[in-house]
């Protein structure tokens, strides 16, 4: 059995279950006049029994499961720190302003792959940040949000 | 207005000085995009959509073509010179392109893939030129029985196309389409899947979804990966080629924007199929075949020529029926949209101007294009030592910056993130991104023109074949259904 396009199918299909119990408050209409269910209820048909098949596929194993060489562990770190620090920055943006945001985001993840010296770390990380304050917040004129340093 | 005065008035839009720089500008990104592997074309365009909000209609399809097309030229450079593609479509260029270059033969490898792509470019504008009004002016007779069974073809030849298994496509296809009815009905305007959200009232942000898919999910595949990659270290020399290398290549080139041109129409990954077929057929009709992966210049010449013709065709069914046959021309019709301009049957003769100028704009970027990759290659040769540990964090910011600025909306950059990880993950296990950014941009069109033909043919299915059209189309879709489950059988 191939274990991850298994648990991928089950996800579909649970999917699938969930868009068509979600559809249940939203009218189907009838064939003469379809209403608002009447789409997306025949799209999660499809989907459950594209994954049902994919499901029997797994499981009797006729086919490849993954094409990617298998990560490492620290491959997998190196892809949660950043994916973390993205996620930090989405929820500091507008507490912390644009340029403060910014020089941490890419303090931690220029450090994310390899540790390089600080100087370099820390003068890269106030160029990216005020150039691109510079283009986004003056040149194009898009409003960006303002923390405790005033931008 | 007869070709001429069309073609007149299609350089007077393109030459006027802000267009001119957006060319110029969108031509000098996408051969940057091109050269660095990390963000592909479609994360690039996706990126910048945002930027072209407040620009002309004009100005924002002038410069996001001319990343496109620009990307063809650039990926062709990281294949030469470092056995790895800018692109997906540059892919085969590394077979001869690389070897040429371990040969001493870097500069004629370039050169005849710059010249090769000018060619082949202008052709295929050219083609755009002549068939895009042709077809423009045929599918006025199309109404919404035709335009669901035209979309349904398309999907499913999408899927049929996928690299990988057709099963994964379909799922991905499914997917799509169903985030594309998260929103508002585009009937009765009544709200599905969005669970109070405010943000998901419009529906998924093509922008948030495609940058993730393609962007986020790219740099997370590159970081868990991880490794060093040396630049073959060559003098590059002798950049314009010869008279045996023009004599060798002059019908690859020629082949090349032919089948590129043709196979760019059809839906899915058109300039990634052309090279390869490209470079298939002249593997077959050279009198040497063997000598193929060892620095030929005709494995070069042919497929970087169709690839650049194909991204031309490819314009052509969202122009002229405004269906979008790639994840790119998905983010074409977005960007369009978003100007409140709707691609299909009376675009062009709705927007002359708009067409024209995009046209015009066309045959000044494939020149411009030329200069940026030929004397400035040393320029792109420094850009491509850039180490990944610079570039990435670069890559991602510019990715948080552009869908932030969509709406001033932190929950699209979450939305960004999550299809991130999500492509991050399917794209291991084998499920492709293209399927569904195409299906969730169709998606609408779809499902209004399946309810509008019910309501035509008061719920009766017969009306798909009863009208010629559609009968065709529906008789291709279970074609490439069932074709390969025919060759599974035939196969075991």
């Amino acid at each position: 059995m191939k274990r991850s396009d298994a648990a991928v199918s089950v996800i579909l299909i649970g999917l699938a279950g969930f868009i068509l119990l979600e559809s249940r408050h939203l009218s189907f209409g009838t064939m003469r006049v379809p209403q608002t269910a009447f789409f997306p209820k025949i799209l999660a048909v499809l989907l459950l029994i594209f994954s049902g098949i994919s499901l029997l596929q797994a499981i009797i194993g006729t086919k490849s499961s993954t094409r990617s060489e298998p990560l490492t562990a620290e491959g997998w770190a190196r892809i949660g720190a950043t994916l973390a620090t993205m996620v930090g920055f989405a929820f500091l943006l507008e507490r912390a302003g644009f340029f403060l945001t910014t020089f941490f985001l890419m303090v931690l993840l220029l450090r994310a792959i390899e540790a390089q010296r600080w100087s370099k770390v820390i003068g890269i990380a106030v160029a990216t940040a005020l150039i691109s304050y510079a283009i986004f917040g003056w040149l194009l004129g898009i409003p960006l949000p303002t923390g405790i340093l005033g931008i | 207005m007869d070709l001429f005065a069309n073609v007149a008035l299609g350089f007077s839009v393109a030459l006027t000085p802000t267009n001119l720089l957006f060319c110029f500008l969108g031509s000098l990104v996408g051969t940057l995009v091109g050269v660095l592997p990390g963000l592909g074309p479609v994360g690039a365009i996706a990126f910048l959509l945002s930027l072209t909000f407040k620009m002309e209609p004009a100005t924002a399809i002038i410069m996001l073509a001319g990343i496109y097309y620009g990307a063809m030229y650039g990926g062709s450079t990281t294949s030469i010179l470092v056995n790895i593609p800018g692109e997906t479509a540059s892919v085969v260029t590394c077979l001869d392109g690389y070897r040429m270059a371990r040969q001493g033969r870097a500069g004629a490898a370039l050169g005849i893939s710059a010249f090769g792509s000018f060619i082949a470019g202008t052709f295929g504008v050219i083609g755009l030129m002549f068939l895009a009004p042709m077809l423009g002016r045929a599918a006025l007779r199309f109404g919404p029985p035709e335009y669901f069974a035209l979309t349904l073809t398309g999907l499913t030849l999408v899927a049929y196309l996928t690299q990988g298994s057709m099963l994964k496509a379909l799922i991905m296809t499914a997917l799509g389409l169903l985030a594309g009815s998260v929103g508002m009905d585009p009937i009765s305007g009544e709200e599905r899947f969005t669970f109070g959200s405010l943000t998901l009232r419009d529906g998924l942000g093509l922008v948030p979804v495609a940058m993730g898919l393609f962007g986020i999910a790219e740099v997370l595949e590159n970081l868990g990966a991880t490794g060093t990659q040396s630049i073959y270290q060559t003098k590059i020399k002798g950049l314009l080629p010869n008279a045996k290398d023009w004599r060798d290549s002059g019908w690859p080139i020629a082949r090349g924007s032919v089948i590129g041109f043709l196979l760019g129409i059809l839906p899915g990954p058109g300039p990634v199929i052309a090279s390869f077929v490209s470079y298939a057929m002249e593997k077959r009709m050279s009198r040497y075949p063997e000598k193929f992966g060892t620095g030929v210049i005709e494995g070069v010449a042919g497929p970087e020529a169709a690839n650049n013709s194909a991204t031309a065709g490819s314009f052509i069914p969202l122009l002229s029926l405004g269906i979008p046959t790639s994840a790119i021309m998905a983010l074409f019709m977005g960007a369009l949209m978003i100007h409140g301009i709707q691609p299909g049957p009376l675009f062009i003769s709705k927007y002359p101007e708009l067409f024209w100028g995009f046209i015009a704009s066309m045959y000044i970027g494939n020149a411009m294009l030329l200069v940026l990759n030929l004397p400035l290659i040393g320029i792109w040769v420094r850009v491509l030592k850039t180490p990944y540990t610079i570039l990435f964090p670069l890559i991602l910011l510019f990715c948080l910056i552009g869908v932030y600025t969509l709406n001033s909306n932190t929950t699209e950059i979450l939305i960004m993130l999550s299809f991130g990880i999500a492509g991050f993950l399917l794209r291991r296990l084998g499920f492709e991104g293209a399927p569904f950014i195409l299906a969730m941009v169709l998606g609408p069109v779809m499902e209004t023109s399946l309810r509008q033909t019910l309501l035509i043919s008061r719920g009766s299915f017969a009306i798909f074949y009863t009208r010629p059209i559609c009968a065709v189309l529906l008789a291709l879709t279970i074609l490439f259904l069932t074709f390969p489950l025919l060759r599974a059988k035939k196969n075991s």
